[in-house]
């Protein structure tokens, strides 16, 4: 473990305990100030922005456990977040349920499915799986455009504002409130479950499932709970992410969505609590970064009229390779490193 | 000891900094213009890169060179000059909305996309703040029921309604219903074609025999059109973009289907584009609903825009797409200048903007470049003329004047 | 019954043009067991060499297309350089990802040099239609149909019977022991992804002269993946028969299911076939089944 030296456990309890020294709480602590006084100084723009940036930590998480965790890689986590997405826009357009229902039957129907499409994963793995979720997504998004006495089809379909006891989030501002909340409990659920029963069983089919199965774990059950896991975590991102645009239509949930969470998960690192965190703000700054940069760039160096058009996806399908070639452990290992070195700064060996 | 105590002190207090400067410097960039007196500001998000960046990239550069020639020219509206905002969405919903709060946000009075899609994106959280904006491309959801959103042109549905009534009229001999079949793209581009033809084909009387869909990515419509072939239709209207376009006409005529029915085509797909991708035999004789001008006619706004589009954006001579986005500018130029005058230019907020502006519209002839723009009651279409087209020689010419489409009365939820 | 007839025929000249994009990922498993997801994206690249070459630059039509062979070749030898030579031995999840990044940077790429998302290729091939009974087919479609053919026929011959084909194979097989028998792995690896390139190049001209450049071909080369997982990823017989039947099953099954279902269901058929192999035979026709040791 990363502890100062001197850190001495005299319980289990404590050995397990996610904080653990004095400056860990004291950090967690400047953290929740400053994210819940955060709309006190952002405008609605960026508030926006770190909506879409919690909501994406939610959804990559759930590719965390599927993919960085269990192994079970998936192309169509898009689909996924779309099936949540549908599910709480028409429980809570056309039924009228309340919000925190269509939350919870987004993750729970989004779970289901992604179990389905999964089922698969016992018989094959790797580029099989890959191509079977790429599948799922464009059966999804086809189901969802065609069926439109449910989903309003390619018109599309509104969403109300979500109201949870009384209070109705309707601003940026209330949004973020919620979509923190969430993000911070699902992180912690993230977190915990990797110490788990489940959680270990994740890592060891990852690691060998033949070897993971010979040691009595059960690979069926195993790899459909991370389906389950994963895509429910997705249905509740797609929920959240319904409910902050106000209206749905399937081209929101596009196949290179699907790959840019896997590349964020790279980039953020696999199988590590904090690398979706790291992966999604890196990738969001990034483009946030080049969409602001390019249109100048191409205006002041007059550069062909492509430049702004190729250069995002060229920058991130560079970044993916590089990390994976130079840095695969991602951000996470790096942070790692950081923090070993910081500890022992000066005397570092 | 004490200087690891130290090193980790000033490593807290950087980390502190930085966490809390991070959301400052952003707050600093979401708003880093100020506001002044002498300067109306507009916000444009466009699709600018991303997959429509085909249409986006002329339109942007097109209604940036209209606000440019106005603002040097005309000396702005009212003796104001108009400050542009603009952002590229990317064609991507997630950053339609982030653009749609950076626009409110940095006090613009109105705002425009380029498609249906990102304004569809975008139209939520413009209706709850009440903040106003027209789509240049849009689709019947946006303007039923009408919001604070409007649509430039008439919608795909309003090709579809123009066509059936020019065909009736003018193509039509036969007895009884005609028989036509719908051939669509799978997204809203041909969902609002079919919306229409629901709604209008009985009380028109037009026998609806199917309706087809088709992929963007197609390779073959062989299959669909044979089923078609079997129902023997009088017509076929599509309601695509060129290149899927180009091979349902192409296995129309292999298929010995066309030429023999009439082929309608929605304004997406009757471009240039179409006649080099099909080439020009196979398209002879396809009729198809525009709603603009096209380069060279003899209409006033003409020499101002070839004159712009030249000089700073020679590549889009000759793209309609320009042409539309040209008059999307004129449009806020002439929404603004209502505004101004009706309410003075210490009252301008989003809503007088949309109260005494967009509102105020009455038969504002947009240089020419499309029909005249009128606000009615009720409708928030600001055009609703087409020109009936038709491709010959690989030329696509006029053969009507402005046709106005009728509101249909769509109903959505 | 005429339309059957008429359904049959397009199903397999057009599921043949799938056969030839999945040939080019039998290729690359076969011999350096990667999983190619940017299939599409190679597609659609070579169709933009071929656009630059033909139209932009208006080489007569021989001699640009042998620089677009020359140019996919380069192509492919810089991606297996770059890309793929630093991931040698690393997980196969690497191996599938890092192609997704060079779907990406290859999308960049192409939005980058030809901004215009729709292009017209000069016809290459002639487009009469032949009357088949009360069917209809295009010459450009036999003609692509009847080169994909060719091209199997050649691939086939060259893993069986050429020294480096062998070689490819034994590669595929086992690594170790090839470097053993001092075979130069790498370039085995490099010469598989060169091959793969051509093929795609050869697909996406084929392709794009017929319906014109689009980002569409991406969508086209996602339907190729249905014709690998239904012929088995290793086998250039399996693609070559499962390209038709997705072909057939896209067209009668899409010709009959319209009207039962939504309209566009033709467009998901290969994509449910895949879902339907993976439960009953995921390895596929003709692909081999790996039998794993811990």
């Amino acid at each position: 473990m990363d502890l100062p030296a001197g850190v001495r456990n005299f319980s289990y309890a404590k050995d397990m305990a996610i904080f653990r020294t004095k400056t860990h709480w004291a950090m967690l602590l400047l953290l929740f100030v400053v994210l819940f006084t955060l709309p006190l100084y952002l405008g609605n723009h960026w508030l926006n922005v770190a909506n879409f940036v919690g909501i994406t930590i939610i959804a990559v998480t759930g590719l965390n456990i599927l993919t960085g965790y269990c192994g079970q890689l998936s192309i169509g986590h898009a689909g996924f977040i779309a099936v949540g997405a549908y599910t709480s826009a028409v429980l809570t357009n056309r039924f009228e349920l309340p919000f925190l229902v269509g939350l919870i039957c987004a993750g729970l129907l989004a779970g289901f499915v992604g179990m389905l499409f999964g089922i698969p994963s016992v018989r094959v793995k790797g580029f099989y799986l890959a191509i079977s979720t790429i599948a799922a997504q464009i059966i999804i998004i086809w189901v969802i455009n065609h069926w439109t006495n449910i989903t309003g089809g390619f018109n599309g379909i509104a969403v109300p504002e979500p109201v949870i006891a009384g209070i109705t989030f309707d601003t940026q501002g209330e949004f973020f409130y919620l979509i923190v909340a969430i993000t911070i409990l699902v992180i912690f659920f993230a977190k915990n479950l990797a110490r788990t029963r489940p959680g270990r069983a994740f890592i060891a089919i990852r690691d060998n499932d033949l070897a993971a199965e010979v040691m009595g774990i059960n690979l069926f059950r195993y790899k459909l709970l991370a389906f389950f896991i994963g895509c429910f975590l997705a249905g509740i991102a797609g929920s959240l992410m319904a409910h902050l645009m106000g209206f749905l239509s399937a081209e929101n949930f596009h196949i290179t969505d699907s790959i840019l969470y896997i590349g964020m998960l790279i980039i953020g690192g696999m199988g590590t609590t904090v690398g979706p965190i790291f992966g999604v703000i890196f990738i969001k700054l990034l483009d946030k970064g080049i969409s602001f940069l390019s249109p100048t760039l191409e205006g002041a160096f007059n550069l062909p009229a492509g430049f702004t058009t190729g250069i995002g996806p060229m920058v991130f399908g560079l970044v993916i390779i590089l990390f994976l070639i130079i840095e695969p452990r991602g951000l996470a290992h790096r942070w790692q490193l950081f923090k070993a070195s910081y500890r022992l700064w000066p005397f570092s060996y | 000891m004490n200087c690891i105590k130290l090193s980790k002190a000033t490593g807290l207090a950087c980390l502190a900094l930085m966490l809390i400067s991070i959301p400052l410097l952003g707050a600093g960039c979401g708003s880093d213009s100020e506001d002044t007196v002498d300067k109306v500001k507009v916000g444009f998000s466009i699709c600018y890169t991303g997959v429509a960046a085909e249409k986006g990239r002329p339109m942007g550069n097109a209604k940036l060179d209209c606000i440019k020639y106005i603002n040097e020219e005309l000396g702005g509206v009212a003796g104001y000059e108009i400050e542009v905002i603009w952002r590229d969405n990317e064609y991507d919903a997630a950053k339609a909305t982030t653009i749609i709060n950076e626009l409110i946000d940095a006090g613009c009075l109105m705002f425009t996309t380029n498609s249906s899609a990102m304004m569809t994106a975008s139209a939520e959280t413009a209706n709850r703040e009440d903040f106003p904006g027209f789509a240049v491309f849009s689709a019947p959801a946006l303007t039923n029921p009408p919001q604070h959103i409007y649509a430039q042109m008439p919608d795909y549905g309003d090709d579809w309604a123009a066509f059936a009534n020019y065909y009736l009229e003018n193509i039509w001999q036969g007895e009884g219903e005609p028989k036509m079949a719908l051939h669509l793209l799978n997204n809203s581009t041909g969902a609002g074609a079919k919306a229409a033809a629901d709604l209008l084909a009985d009380d028109l009387g037009i026998d609806l025999v199917t309706v087809e869909e088709h992929d963007a990515s197609t390779i073959s419509e062989i299959d669909s059109l044979t089923r078609i072939m079997a129902l023997d239709p009088d017509v076929l209207y599509i309601s695509s973009t060129p290149q899927p376009t180009s091979i349902i006409l192409k296995d129309a005529v292999d298929l010995g289907l066309y030429p023999g029915v009439t082929v309608g085509l929605g304004h997406a797909s009757i471009t240039d584009e179409l006649v080099e991708l099909a080439g020009a035999d196979v398209v002879e004789g396809v009729y198809g609903v525009y709603p603009t001008v096209n380069w060279g006619d003899d209409v006033p706004a003409m020499d101002k825009m070839t004159e712009y589009c030249q000089q700073y954006h020679p590549e889009d001579y000759g793209n309609m797409d320009y042409i539309t986005s040209w008059a999307e500018g004129l449009i806020v130029a002439e929404i603004l200048r209502l505004a101004i005058e009706n309410v003075g230019i210490e009252n301008l907020t989003p809503q007088a903007v949309e109260e005494h502006g967009f509102k105020a519209l009455n038969n504002f002839n947009v240089g020419g470049l499309h029909g005249p723009v009128t606000y009615t009651a009720g409708d928030n279409r600001l055009s609703k003329s087409v020109r009936v087209f038709q491709i010959s020689g690989g030329e696509i010419m006029p053969i009507t004047g402005w046709i106005d489409a009728p509101q249909i009365p769509y109903v959505f939820d | 019954m005429d339309e059957l007839l008429q359904f049959v025929i397009t199903g397999i000249t057009v599921g043949t043009v799938y056969a030839l994009i999945a040939l080019g990922f039998v290729l690359v498993w076969k011999s350096s067991g990667v999983a190619n997801l940017a299939l599409g994206q190679l597609v659609l690249i070579s169709s933009w060499f071929a656009y630059g070459m033909l139209v932009q630059l208006g080489l007569p039509a021989w001699f640009g297309l042998i620089i677009v062979i020359v140019l996919s070749l380069m192509l492919g030898w810089i991606i297996e350089r770059f890309v793929l030579r630093p991931l040698i031995a690393q997980p196969i999840l690497s191996l599938i990802t890092v192609t997704l990044g060079l779907a990406f940077f290859l999308e960049g790429l192409v939005s980058f040099t030809w901004p215009k998302s729709v292009a017209a290729l000069p016809h290459i091939l002639p487009d009469q239609v032949i009357h088949i009974g009360t069917a209809v087919v295009s010459m450009e479609y036999l003609l692509a149909a009847a080169i994909s053919l060719i091209l199997f026929v050649l691939l086939s011959l060259y893993f069986k019977y050429n020294k480096m084909g062998i070689a490819m194979r034994a590669t595929a097989d086992d690594q170790l022991a090839v470097q053993a028998c001092g075979i130069p792995v790498t370039k085995i690896f490099s010469r598989s992804w060169m091959f793969a390139c051509v093929l795609a190049a050869i697909g996406g001209i084929l392709m794009s002269s017929i319906g014109g450049i689009t980002y569409g071909l991406v969508h086209t080369g996602l339907k190729a993946f249905s014709v690998v997982i239904l012929g088995g990823l290793d086998s250039f017989l399996g693609a070559m028969v499962a390209g038709p039947i997705i072909g057939l099953a896209e067209n009668v099954g899409g010709g009959y299911l319209t009207p039962l279902t939504w309209p566009g269901v033709k467009d998901v058929i290969p994509f449910i076939i895949i879902i339907i192999v993976m439960f009953i035979k995921p390895y596929g026709l003709f692909g081999e089944e790996r039998i794993e040791r811990i």
